[in-house]
This record gives C-alpha cells, sequence and structure tokens, in this order.
C-alpha cells in the first residue's frame, strides 16, 4: 500500500516535471510554418522535417561538434583542477589559502554583467578572441566546482591519508589513489554540472567569439529567435537535440553516485 | 596522473597553436562587418552581395559576424567600449545616436554628399548636423484588419476605416461577434514595443514629444490627451492585451480583428501555412488617415576603422538600388530606404507593399538625439501607467513633460 | 613544514593562475568603475568617490529591485532545498525505475534557462497550459496571462526556477546521502531507532555539509537572477531584480560606474548573508 502510495507520488512529480519538456518535444515536431496553437498542439500533424533541415541548411553539425569539444574539455579539465584545488583548500595550508578560498567565493558574487567588458578586452589583448581557447581557458577551474569538492573533502575523515602518508606514500599518490575515490560521487556531479553549464552557456560564446566555424549550439540556437518571431519549431527542434547528449552524460555519471563507494568502511 | 597531464599539456599547447593563427595576409584589407541578418532564408543573400563586392573589389574583403537580436547589441557596446569595434556595423534606428552622440563613428555626410536626396530616413542618422549612419532596411507599422470578421461584423468586403471614429466603430462591431473574438490587439506593457503602437496614433493627432527648438517638451498637449484617451478606451472596451508577438498570433488565428504591425507579419503570411482573409491600410488619424512610426536598420563606420573609405564604399553597394531590391524581395522588406528601389513596381505594384509605400512617406521618425532611449522609457512608463494601472491622465503626460525636461536640463 | 606548504600551493595553482589570469583583473576593474562616473564609450571620466553608492541608496528603481530580489530568494531557497531533499530520499533506494525516475527529475535543469523561460513564457500566457490548469483549478488567474501582472508574474517565475532547479539540487543531496556510512544506520537499529529518529538523529546532521553547498550556491544563484526575467518580462510588471537593474542601467542605459556601483552593493549583501548561513550551519542547533 505504501509503496503503491509512493509510485503514485513518484509518476504525479514525472509528469509535472517532464510535462514542459514534452511540449518542447511536441512543437519540434510541427511543421515548419504556421503559429503555434492548441489546435496544432494537439492535432495528428507529426512530421520529422525539421530535423531533416537542421542538419542539412545551416551549420549545427559544425555547432554540435564545437560544443561537445569544448564540453568535453572542460569538463576534463574541472574533473583534474577543482578536485587538486578543492583538495589543497581542504586539507592544506599555504599562502594566502584564505583569500584563494574567497576568491572563488567572490568571483561567483559578482553579476557577469559587470566583469564581461575587461574580460572581453583581455580576451582580445591574449589573442584568443573567436578561439577555443576563449571558450575553454577562463573556465577550465568553476568556482562552484572548487567549493563543491572543498565542502566534500571537508566531510571526509582524513585517517587514510594520514596511515597513507606514515607508510610513505607521496603527496600525488595520496591524491590520486586515495582521495580521488573517495570523491567519485562528487565528481560525478561535479561533472555533470560542468558539461551541463558548459553545453547551455550562451553569453560568454557569444561575446568572446564571432565566426560560424567556432560557434557553439547555444549561440547557433540563439539564432532562431527572430526581431519579430520566434522559430518556434525550429527552437524546440534544437533545444531537444540539445538534451540528449546531456542526457546520455548524465546516465553515465549518475551510476558512480549510485553506485558511489562504500565509504562506511573508512569512517570510524 | 602523467598520462593527465601530459593529456592537460597537449591539448592546452594545441589550443595555443590554434589561437594564434590570426595573422592575416597582408596587401589585402578585411572589412568587419557585424550584422544581424541570420535567418536562413535570407544569410545566403547577405553572403552574396558581400561576394559580388569581393569580386568587384579586389583586394577587400568581407568578415561577416552574426549577432542574435535579443544579446547583439550587448556585443557591439562591449567591442566600441574596448576599442575593438568592427569596421561596419549595423545598428537600429533608436540605438544610432547613443552611438553618434559618444563620437564613436565616423562622419559620412561630406563622403555621401548630394546622393542624400536618393534615400528615406536619415533623421536618426544625423548628430549636431553630421551624418554617421546610413539608412539601410525602413520599417514602418501599418493596421492589420481580418477581413473576414469585417465582413461576419456587417461590413462591405471593399471597407476601409480611415478615421478614428470608423476604427472604433469597426472595432467594437467585430468585438461584438463573439466571446473570443477581441476587436483590437493592445500591447501589453512590453519593453522596446508599446510605445510604438501608441506613438501613430499620437502623432496623428498632430502631438508632438519636443518643441521644435528642442527646448522643452510638448507631450502634455491637448492633442496628445485625445490620442491617450483615444487609445486608452479602445484598448479598455475592446482590447486584447497580450505581447506583440502573441497578438499576431492571435490575429493570425482569427481572435482579435484589428492590430498594428510591420512588413515581418506579411512575410509570415506569405510563407504561408495560415488561412486568412486580410487587408492593411494606413494608420487612421482623428479625421483622416494618419502618420505611422518607423524605425530600421541603418550602417554605420566606426571612427576606430583603419580602412573607412573601404567601409563606407561597401555600405554604398549594400545600399545601391539594385542590391536592396534584392534583398528586400527574398526578405519581403516593405522598405528599402532607397527611394527609387521603394518606388520599384514590386512594391507599389503589390496590394499590400504599396500601403507599406504609402506610409512611410506619412511617417515620422522620432527626433531621436542620445536621450531617445530614455525619452522611450518615460513614454512607456506613463502608458503603462495610464492604461494598466488607470493613472489620470493628464497628470500622467504633465509628468512625462516634466521628466523628458529634466533629460535636457541635466547637462 | 614548508614542504607541505609549497605542495598545497601547487595544487591550488590552477585556480591561483585562472583567477591572476582571467578573473582579478576584471574584478578590480569593475570596482575601481563603481567609484566612477564612467558611461560606456565615453572615454573620459571622473572619480566621484561613494556618490554613486549614495544615489543608489534612494534610487527607487533600485531599492524596489531589491525587494522584489529578496522576494525570489525568500521565496525560493527553502522550496527549493526541501523539494530537492525529499526527491533525493524518494530515490535514493533502489527500485524498479529509480533511473527513470531520477533522469526524469533531472531533466529539467538539462535544457538551457533561456529555452525553458521561452516554452514557460508561452505556457503561462493566456491560453497556455498552466494558464488553463489555473482556471480549471478555479484559481482565477489574471485576464492577460499569469506573466502580464503585477500579481503574478514574480511568483509564476519564482515556481519555474524552482520546477527547474530541484532536479539539480536533488542529485547533490544524493551523493550527500551516499557519503553516509551504512554502519551507523545499522547501529541506530540495533538500539531501536524509527525510521523518523534515524533521519533527524543522522541523516539531517550528516548531511550538513551538502545542504550548506547547496543553500550558499543557491542564494548566491538566486539574487543574481536574471535570464528568466530579461526573456519573459524584460522587469516589467513588478519583476525587474538586481540583476537586471544593473544590466538594465549598464548595458541598456550606459551608465556603467553606476550600474558597478549596484553590483558591488549586491556583492556586499550575497557576501554578509553567505557569513551568517556559514555560521548557522556550524551551530549544531539547527537540526
Amino acid at each position: 500500500m505504501v509503496r503503491a502510495i509512493k509510485y503514485i507520488l513518484l509518476v504525479f512529480i514525472l509528469l509535472v516535471m517532464v510535462f514542459p519538456l514534452f511540449w518542447m518535444f511536441r512543437v519540434s515536431l510541427l511543421p515548419a510554418v504556421g503559429s503555434l496553437s492548441f489546435d496544432q498542439f494537439l492535432s495528428s500533424i507529426y512530421t520529422f522535417e525539421i530535423y531533416y533541415d537542421i542538419f542539412t541548411t545551416g551549420k549545427m553539425t559544425v555547432y554540435l561538434l564545437n560544443s561537445a569539444l569544448v564540453g568535453i574539455t572542460v569538463t576534463g579539465g574541472n574533473i583534474l583542477f577543482c578536485f587538486m584545488v578543492g583538495y589543497a583548500l581542504s586539507r592544506y595550508r599555504f599562502i594566502g589559502k584564505n583569500f584563494w578560498f574567497y576568491s572563488v567565493v567572490f568571483v561567483l558574487m559578482i553579476p557577469v554583467h559587470i566583469i564581461i567588458i575587461p574580460l572581453y578586452l583581455l580576451i582580445h589583448k591574449l589573442g584568443l578572441y573567436d578561439t577555443y581557447g576563449a571558450l575553454i581557458l577562463p573556465f577550465l577551474v568553476n568556482p562552484i566546482g572548487v567549493f563543491l569538492i572543498k565542502q566534500y573533502i571537508d566531510t571526509l575523515p582524513n585517517s587514510m591519508e594520514e596511515a597513507a602518508r606514515i607508510d610513505g606514500a607521496g603527496e600525488l599518490k595520496i591524491l590520486f589513489q586515495i582521495v580521488m575515490p573517495l570523491c567519485k560521487p562528487a565528481l560525478a556531479v561535479l561533472a555533470i554540472q560542468v558539461f551541463l553549464t558548459n553545453w547551455n552557456s550562451f553569453l560568454f560564446p557569444f561575446i568572446l567569439t564571432g565566426s560560424e566555424s567556432m560557434r557553439t549550439l547555444p549561440v547557433g540556437l540563439a539564432l532562431y529567435q527572430g526581431h519579430q518571431a520566434i522559430d518556434w519549431p525550429h527552437l524546440m527542434a534544437g533545444s531537444t537535440l540539445a538534451v540528449i547528449p546531456v542526457l546520455l552524460i548524465f546516465l553515465l555519471f549518475q551510476r558512480q553516485i549510485v553506485s558511489g563507494i562504500t565509504s562506511g568502511a573508512i569512517k570510524q | 596522473m602523467k598520462k593527465y597531464i601530459t593529456y592537460t599539456v597537449i591539448v592546452l599547447t594545441a589550443l595555443m597553436a590554434l589561437s594564434c593563427d590570426g595573422d592575416r595576409s597582408s596587401g589585402e584589407i578585411t572589412l568587419e562587418w557585424w550584422q544581424f541578418w541570420t535567418d536562413p532564408a535570407i544569410k545566403p543573400t547577405i553572403e552574396k552581395i558581400a561576394a559580388d563586392f569581393e569580386s568587384a573589389n579586389p583586394g577587400i574583403k568581407v568578415n561577416i559576424t552574426d549577432l542574435t537580436w535579443a544579446n547583439g547589441r550587448e556585443k557591439i557596446v562591449l567591442a566600441f567600449s574596448s576599442g575593438t569595434a568592427p569596421d561596419i556595423v549595423e545598428l537600429g534606428s533608436d540605438w544610432v545616436p547613443q552611438f553618434s552622440s559618444a563620437d564613436q563613428l565616423a562622419a559620412i555626410g561630406k563622403s555621401v554628399g548630394a546622393d542624400t536626396s536618393q534615400y528615406f530616413g536619415w533623421s536618426p542618422g544625423i548628430y549636431e548636423n553630421e551624418i554617421y549612419a546610413f539608412p539601410w532596411i525602413l520599417g514602418t507599422r501599418v493596421l492589420y484588419i481580418n477581413r473576414s470578421l469585417l465582413i461576419q461584423a456587417g461590413y462591405d468586403q471593399n471597407f476601409v476605416p480611415f478615421n478614428w471614429e470608423q476604427l472604433t466603430e469597426c472595432c467594437y462591431k467585430i468585438d461584438s461577434i463573439g466571446k473570443d473574438i477581441h476587436g483590437f490587439g493592445s500591447n501589453a506593457a512590453e519593453k522596446h514595443r508599446l510605445y510604438k503602437k501608441f506613438l501613430p496614433f499620437f502623432w496623428s493627432s498632430g502631438a508632438k514629444i519636443l518643441s521644435d527648438d528642442g527646448s522643452f517638451s510638448t507631450i502634455a498637449s491637448d492633442k496628445a490627451y485625445e490620442a491617450l484617451k483615444f487609445y486608452k478606451e479602445l484598448s479598455d472596451s475592446v482590447g486584447l492585451i497580450d505581447t506583440q508577438r502573441r497578438l499576431e498570433d492571435a490575429f493570425l488565428d482569427g481572435s482579435v480583428g484589428v492590430i498594428i504591425s510591420g512588413d515581418w507579419l506579411l512575410k509570415r503570411i506569405c510563407n504561408g501555412g495560415h488561412d486568412i482573409d486580410f487587408i492593411t491600410t494606413i494608420i487612421p488619424g482623428p479625421k483622416y488617415p494618419g502618420r505611422s512610426f518607423v524605425g530600421g536598420e541603418y550602417l554605420a563606420v566606426s571612427k576606430q576603422s583603419q580602412h573607412k573609405a573601404e567601409a563606407l564604399k561597401f555600405i554604398r553597394y549594400l545600399t545601391n538600388r539594385e542590391n536592396q531590391l534584392l534583398f528586400c524581395k527574398e526578405n519581403f522588406s516593405a522598405n528599402p530606404s532607397h527611394k527609387k528601389a521603394a518606388a520599384d513596381s514590386f512594391f507599389t505594384g503589390d496590394v499590400n507593399l504599396q500601403v507599406f509605400y504609402k506610409q512611410l512617406n506619412l511617417s515620422r521618425m522620432p527626433k531621436i538625439d542620445e536621450h531617445w532611449p530614455e525619452i522611450e522609457e518615460i513614454i512607456e512608463i506613463t502608458l503603462e501607467d495610464v492604461l494598466f494601472n488607470d493613472a489620470p491622465m493628464a497628470e500622467a503626460l504633465y509628468q512625462a513633460k516634466l521628466d523628458i525636461e529634466k533629460l535636457y536640463s541635466a547637462k | 613544514m614548508t614542504a607541505r606548504r609549497i605542495i598545497g600551493l601547487l595544487f591550488a595553482s590552477p585556480w591561483i593562475i585562472t583567477f591572476i589570469i582571467f578573473w582579478f583583473f576584471p574584478l578590480l576593474y569593475s570596482l575601481y568603475l563603481g567609484f566612477t562616473d564612467y558611461r560606456l564609450m565615453q572615454p573620459s571620466y571622473n572619480w566621484v568617490g561613494l556618490n554613486n553608492f549614495s544615489a543608489l541608496l534612494s534610487d527607487q528603481s533600485f531599492l524596489q529591485s531589491l525587494k522584489n530580489t529578496l522576494i525570489f530568494v525568500v521565496g525560493t531557497i527553502p522550496v527549493t532545498t526541501a523539494t530537492a531533499l525529499i526527491l533525493a530520499l524518494l530515490v535514493e533506494k533502489n527500485f524498479p525505475g529509480r533511473t527513470l525516475f531520477r533522469s526524469g527529475f533531472f531533466m529539467p535543469s538539462i535544457t538551457s534557462m533561456v529555452v525553458i523561460a521561452l516554452v514557460f513564457t508561452n505556457l503561462y500566457s493566456r491560453g497556455g497550459y498552466i494558464y488553463l490548469l489555473a482556471k480549471i483549478l478555479g484559481l482565477s488567474p489574471p485576464e492577460n496571462g499569469l506573466l502580464l501582472s503585477d500579481s503574478t508574474a514574480l511568483y509564476s517565475i519564482m515556481a519555474m526556477d524552482i520546477w527547474m532547479s530541484v532536479g539539480y539540487y536533488m542529485l547533490l543531496f544524493l551523493a550527500g546521502l551516499k557519503s553516509i556510512p551504512k554502519e551507523l544506520y545499522e547501529a541506530a537499529e540495533v538500539a531501536g531507532a524509527g525510521t523518523w529518529r534515524k533521519f533527524r538523529s543522522i541523516t539531517l546532521p550528516l548531511l550538513k555539509p551538502v545542504a550548506l553547498f547547496i543553500v550558499v550556491i543557491n542564494t548566491i544563484k538566486s539574487f543574481q537572477v536574471f535570464v528568466e526575467i530579461f526573456v519573459m518580462t524584460k522587469g516589467k510588471y513588478g519583476t525587474s531584480t538586481a540583476v537586471f537593474f544593473i544590466y538594465n542601467t549598464g548595458l541598456e542605459y550606459f551608465e556603467f560606474g553606476y550600474a558597478s556601483a549596484a553590483a558591488y552593493i549586491l556583492f556586499v549583501i550575497i557576501a554578509l548573508i553567505s557569513l551568517v548561513q556559514f555560521r548557522l550551519f556550524r551551530q549544531r542547533s539547527l537540526w
């Protein structure tokens, strides 16, 4: 009985959560012309012409590849760097440690519109404008990620590290062979979060690149929002396509959170 | 671990290498052009015109950067503020003065010279008697009426309202057809859109925002009051209040009889998918056909540009008669700035496009200066207060007058 | 131990380098601009001391935007956090269909905010599905649609925000739940503790670090709510938030010095609140 109620509740929540996304998908199956109305939404008109159109006209494949390349590189960089930095902030004492911790939080607290002018100038001066460098380098260490990992490592007991240190293990070995496996759930969350943020990032790619060959998916999709009208079917089809890679990443990494590790063993 | 480091180093080196190919061959000039026409239906035309220009002018290359409507202005502002402006930039008519008054655009008056008489719409490009921006594609707003509803309301199929009284009557009659049918599409508080739908009535009644010498505001006048009263009554009694995009949807599916819109709606209808019998007409004035709002896209050369002459040459090429015609035909734009292009039979021979042509000749561009964006906001706030919060009209207009005058006395 | 200090610094260096290269100068520069009358694209500007700050504190539209922001923060964070925790508890244990529910709950977080905001603009407008639902439920929504009325616009955007972010925070709670040693529960069971007792004495206290992270991050993000406002209402109908004010003042009307000052006032508010949150979570009495 309790079980049945739980399932009913879960299914209800599921419907609430996915309905707007279903709406998005449904609109993407409408013909390219026409306005958005209820008759159409409920009608039996289904067509994949928009999906075909997206890949044949325009350069959506280029945008997808750019987004994938940038997304994977940035996610990889963040897993490595946020982990290192978060670990350092949690476990070590060094010059200006507090300052560096606060700088992480500080960057998060300033509205991006205020710092975008000097950042834009900087990217130009560094010769990075309209390159992959502009899309990747500033984002290889993400403040939220550092903060997340630091918080997570704070909760882990350091007995195993101490034991390893007594056994004469080097710091790198401790970092990557002992602490890293313990952080798997947090790193999985980090990976999902970073990939997701990057995949949907619009403002920076739009401002920091210009040419079609450097364009990422969100910028490509934004072009479907015209001055006076939104090209709903194309925008919704592109957005539906954009969901798929993130969903795959999610499914891949969420297992790390599910299976996790028997962390209990190392906590007294 | 080593693998990670090696991998990272390789990636970073590759990125650095990729980012350093910016060196362009000398001897050839590259013009950077930032523009907004990104729709797959029109982008090829833009590219074609640029390519034609390149082959007609060996040694000059045009590099196009696409901007999005939602955020393009931001990027332009960033570029100008940080000294990395493109050579040529497309600007909306209401943005131009913010750039020209800040001394960011190259003066082109001397080079354009006598040719100004061949084009419509110079006023937004002019600042302190100098020309800074070239009119390209203009756009005016006209009245759209659903003819089926008109006939249903008991009108003859050739009926066209030409003054306020007739407009009011026809909106009321259409509104009374049924519960789900509204007479008039009235804009909600929507930034940059609401005031554009009111100003036609304001100007048609003979009201003005500023006095002729610009020394004080005339927005609080009997004529302005009449226009506001007319608009509010229409909106209150038979108005469907929504955003412009949704009003257009409502017009297309027949739930609103009369709306004000631009040539983009014509494009939507012509693209098919809508079964609608409609007419367009000049926006009615108190007694006779009135004035409308006109805005548009302008082309400007940045002051920082190293290739001003070539940039202007490209602008002249884009805006010449043939290329304007080509562009407008592909894009369903109704109002090219080139007078000869505008008078082409393509426009004058079409029942709807000729309405746009006539309306353009009756249209008005607000006297745009660097305070225009603020004036725009003052008018919008006034309209919101009166239309949606029932603020007393006379007081609201008077407050708008004081607020506008404050802008000018501050300097 | 200096060696350990150097190693620590080395491990932290990716952030230190990124911060110095990419973020330090922009942050400092914008702070400096807050004390000037800089207008975008104007080459010359003057140092005006604290003028911007004092003007802002009596600027009605700024204060109103702060108030709206506060409503947004106070209205969303408790609901988001509690819902996320409940969802995490619901899908933590293994049961058939678990991955389906987890993915489904997470899916709103996947799509970009711009697209979600456009979709909801449609769902909220007159004749949109959510609007119709409100009507069927007898809630008598405003005639012109949920986003075109002062009484509902902000709350509608808040509801969308909660809908969109609970999945992500659920994921964080799941990771947090994973780090709780199972032995603790076993020991508690042996001692005869019931489900509620275990939840209160083990789960909640041990989720504190994750909860702190969630609340702090969500606070920082919510105080800077912008994209949804920009897309859905452009600050009309009582939805102008602090960052929207900053954007509007700085990038629409070019008063960039003034906008920078506003950004730093917002920064001080966020920093103070985060500090309070850190303090609160450190005390055991919270739960």
